[in-house]
């Protein structure tokens, strides 16, 4: 079934779709209408999970993971500073493998206050163990919270998963979505299955204290995300089978011949690809890798698709004050071995709007330049 | 409104109790600890079927992987998030069809309970969930050795609150009364218990298992280590808190405040000086706390200790 619908919409469905049991809440501007569906739906009984509103984001967090110990399936969704308050819980989540998922409506962080979209909230969560996807439109949002569930449960993973969409350009905006069958939803998602739960009939201490040990677990954390890598892969293979939407780790557009690359993530992204199909129509060879899965990072496809590429420019909606755009260093390191010219924009912070023609003319400077620059739009 | 303690009618002693501990012998708590005694009786009363939420605080401790000495399932969460976690566990057992005659029980600390986690506890009493939550009282932040919470009594020495040449009496602030600001959440149960009178909370705890909704227990623990107190004294030293009526035990249900356990009204120095954390007082001081102390029960006796209009 095809519908117009904006982000939050596709994300409830997804919700529904994978019969989620448990939504604990609270609301924040641009994340609201997604609760406030789940809400509706409940009070018409046209999705039966457990659904509360809490005290605050971080009583939300802690929640949700008592409601994914117990084996339920578990979805809660936030944005900004909503995710900041969370911050304490992150790693607990994911230091106790407990595989909920949580969607994050990207809102530029406060001081001072912006209500518009940036991924300073989403890329805070990079050191927390969680597995991170950046979507593009809506139909990749309710895509991605799927596939999410399948990838965070396998037991060679067990970590949670935070599923990014643009505050207001996807949570705001209706684009066409096409909403799988349910039947076929079930067949690609088992119910949950957990091995380690809270549960009278076999009773576990769980969340214990440590004392030798705490290297081994945290390193594991680190194990569990690499295998992610493969399993993502698998899981991705398999929605394409029947919904023929195929996703990768990383999406490359018109990267094959290109003399110069832009990378970029987000709603941004499609911008940045009419600025690569301009720039392809007046003769330059440009290209676009779109950044999807940020944790586990993909470095050898990241690497594979840059390694000819000798311009390179890394678009970052982002900043972290004394150091620049957070993913430029990071794609700088998967490129250790490149004699490519990596330079870095930071650039749409608090949801500046980043016209087409800008982004051209990013490539083209890029294209142009004989050294590395890093330049900040204000 | 206020009933002189009588024997409840179907009063549980100590032959109705199970044989077995569901909390064995091994946890590395300190020797006289109250709040571990606290935890044990908990299972006595309580039995299998009951869940422990523990928040980060002394009780953390009890566990350490890859042993533990709980036979039920366990779960050690941040330390201010007590009521929500228990929410979410109950959320998680309620779609799955699996909640019914379990107990779900908070053991938090005071620090956990009074202050830092006072938002997830509120949060979940108004939400009506159905939790015993149990604060264990050692009027302080015993895990970290001894600091000032708000439940930390007045004329108490904490590490936070030493006493010295400019502020004599340590801590100055009276005690914020929780199970009176739990009691205007109108939830169905609210009590304070104490240690040295285990089949009094243990008859409390087998009340709050059978009510629908948030209950709240304050149970007073003796912390030697902090108390400055012998361990052999824990039982004592706590009777002798709850004589002085330092520390009144009732329980509240239907507007309804009923002295569990009638004090005898030794003077407060009967209490506080056998204790270290009290022995830097000088008269005046000790005169003060004993006219608070007075001034307590007199609420108490005139029925207006939990006046809280509801609209």
């Amino acid at each position: 079934m095809k519908d117009l619908m904006d982000g939050n919409t596709a994300a409830a469905w997804a919700v529904k779709l994978a019969r989620v049991k448990c939504v604990p809440c609270f609301p924040i501007t641009p994340q609201t209408e997604l609760i406030e569906t789940l809400a509706k739906w409940k009070s018409e009984g046209k999705w039966n999970g457990e659904f509360r509103t809490m005290e605050s984001e971080h009583g939300v967090l802690a929640a949700a993971l008592g409601a994914e110990m117990t084996g339920a399936r578990t979805f809660t969704a936030t944005s900004s500073q909503g995710l900041e308050l969370m911050h304490e819980i992150l790693p607990i989540v994911s230091g106790t493998r407990n595989p909920l998922v949580m969607a994050n409506v990207s809102r530029g962080i406060s001081a001072p206050i912006t209500l518009w979209s940036d991924h300073n909230d989403f890329l805070s969560v990079r050191d927390c163990g969680w597995l991170m996807f950046c979507c593009e439109t809506n139909q990749e949002v309710l895509d991605t919270i799927i596939m999410a569930y399948k990838i965070s449960e396998n037991k060679n993973v067990l970590l949670p998963s935070l599923v990014n969409m643009d505050g207001f350009i996807h949570s705001y905006t209706r684009m066409e979505v096409d909403i799988p069958d349910q039947k076929k939803i079930d067949k690609f998602l088992p119910k949950l299955n957990l091995k380690i739960k809270v549960d009278v009939d076999n009773p576990l201490s769980l969340g214990v204290p440590v004392m030798d040990e705490y290297s081994f677990f945290r390193v594991n954390l680190h194990k569990a995300q690499l295998n992610a890598l493969h399993v993502i892969k698998k899981v991705q293979k398999e929605w394409a089978k029947f919904t023929k939407r195929k996703y990768d780790l990383v999406e490359s557009y018109k990267l094959s011949d290109a003399d110069v690359a832009l990378v970029g993530m987000g709603a941004n992204a499609t911008v940045m690809k009419a600025a690569i199909d301009s720039l392809r129509n007046k003769g330059i060879r440009a290209g676009l890798l779109r950044l999807r899965v940020i944790r586990p990072l993909p470095k050898d496809e990241i690497y594979n698709m840059l390694k000819d590429i000798k311009k390179i420019a890394v678009i970052d909606q982002n900043i972290s004050p004394g150091i620049g755009g957070i993913m430029f260093p990071e794609i700088k390191s998967c490129l250790y071995d490149s004699d490519a010219i990596v330079c870095n924009y930071v650039a749409g912070l608090g949801g500046k709007p980043i016209s087409q023609q800008i982004y051209e003319k990013f490539a083209l400077e890029t294209l142009k330049t004989k050294k590395p620059f890093r330049k900040f739009v204000i | 409104m206020v009933e002189k303690s009588k024997k409840p009618e179907k009063r549980i002693g100590i032959k109705d109790l199970p044989k077995e501990d569901l909390l064995i012998g091994g946890p590395p708590t300190c020797a006289g600890c109250g709040a571990e005694l606290g935890q044990k009786l908990v299972l006595k009363a309580l039995g299998k079927k009951t869940i422990i939420i523990n928040t980060s605080g002394c009780m953390t401790l009890t566990p350490i992987y890859p042993f533990t000495p709980f036979k039920v399932p366990w779960v050690h969460v941040a330390i201010e998030t007590g009521g929500s976690a228990a929410t979410g566990i109950l959320m998680g057992l309620r779609a799955q069809k699996k909640d019914k005659n379990v107990n779900i029980v908070v053991y938090a600390g005071d620090g956990a309970s009074y202050d830092v986690g006072f938002e997830s506890l509120s949060g979940m009493a108004a939400r009506r969930e159905n939790v015993i939550y149990i604060c264990y009282n050692n009027s302080s932040f015993g895990n970290t050795g001894f600091q000032w919470s708000t439940s930390t009594p007045t004329g108490s020495m904490t590490t936070t609150t030493p006493p010295g040449k400019k502020q004599p009496i340590g801590n100055i602030m009276p005690r914020k009364n929780l199970a009176k600001i739990m009691a205007a959440h109108d939830i169905p149960y609210v009590a304070t218990a104490a240690i040295g009178y285990p089949l009094d909370f243990i008859n409390k705890l087998r009340k709050a298992s059978e009510i629908r909704g948030p209950k709240f227990i304050d149970l007073l623990t003796t912390c030697p280590t902090g108390w400055g107190t012998d361990p052999s004294e824990s039982i004592e030293i706590n009777q002798l808190m709850v004589q002085a009526g330092l520390w009144p035990v009732y329980e509240y249900e239907n507007k309804e405040l009923k002295i569990t356990i009638e004090p005898k009204f030794i003077p407060v120095e009967r209490a506080l000086l056998r204790q270290r954390r009290f022995k830097h007082l000088k008269k005046e001081h000790i005169k003060k706390i004993q006219e608070m102390v007075n001034k307590e029960w007199k609420l108490i006796r005139q029925g207006k200790y939990m006046e809280v209009e509801m609209y």
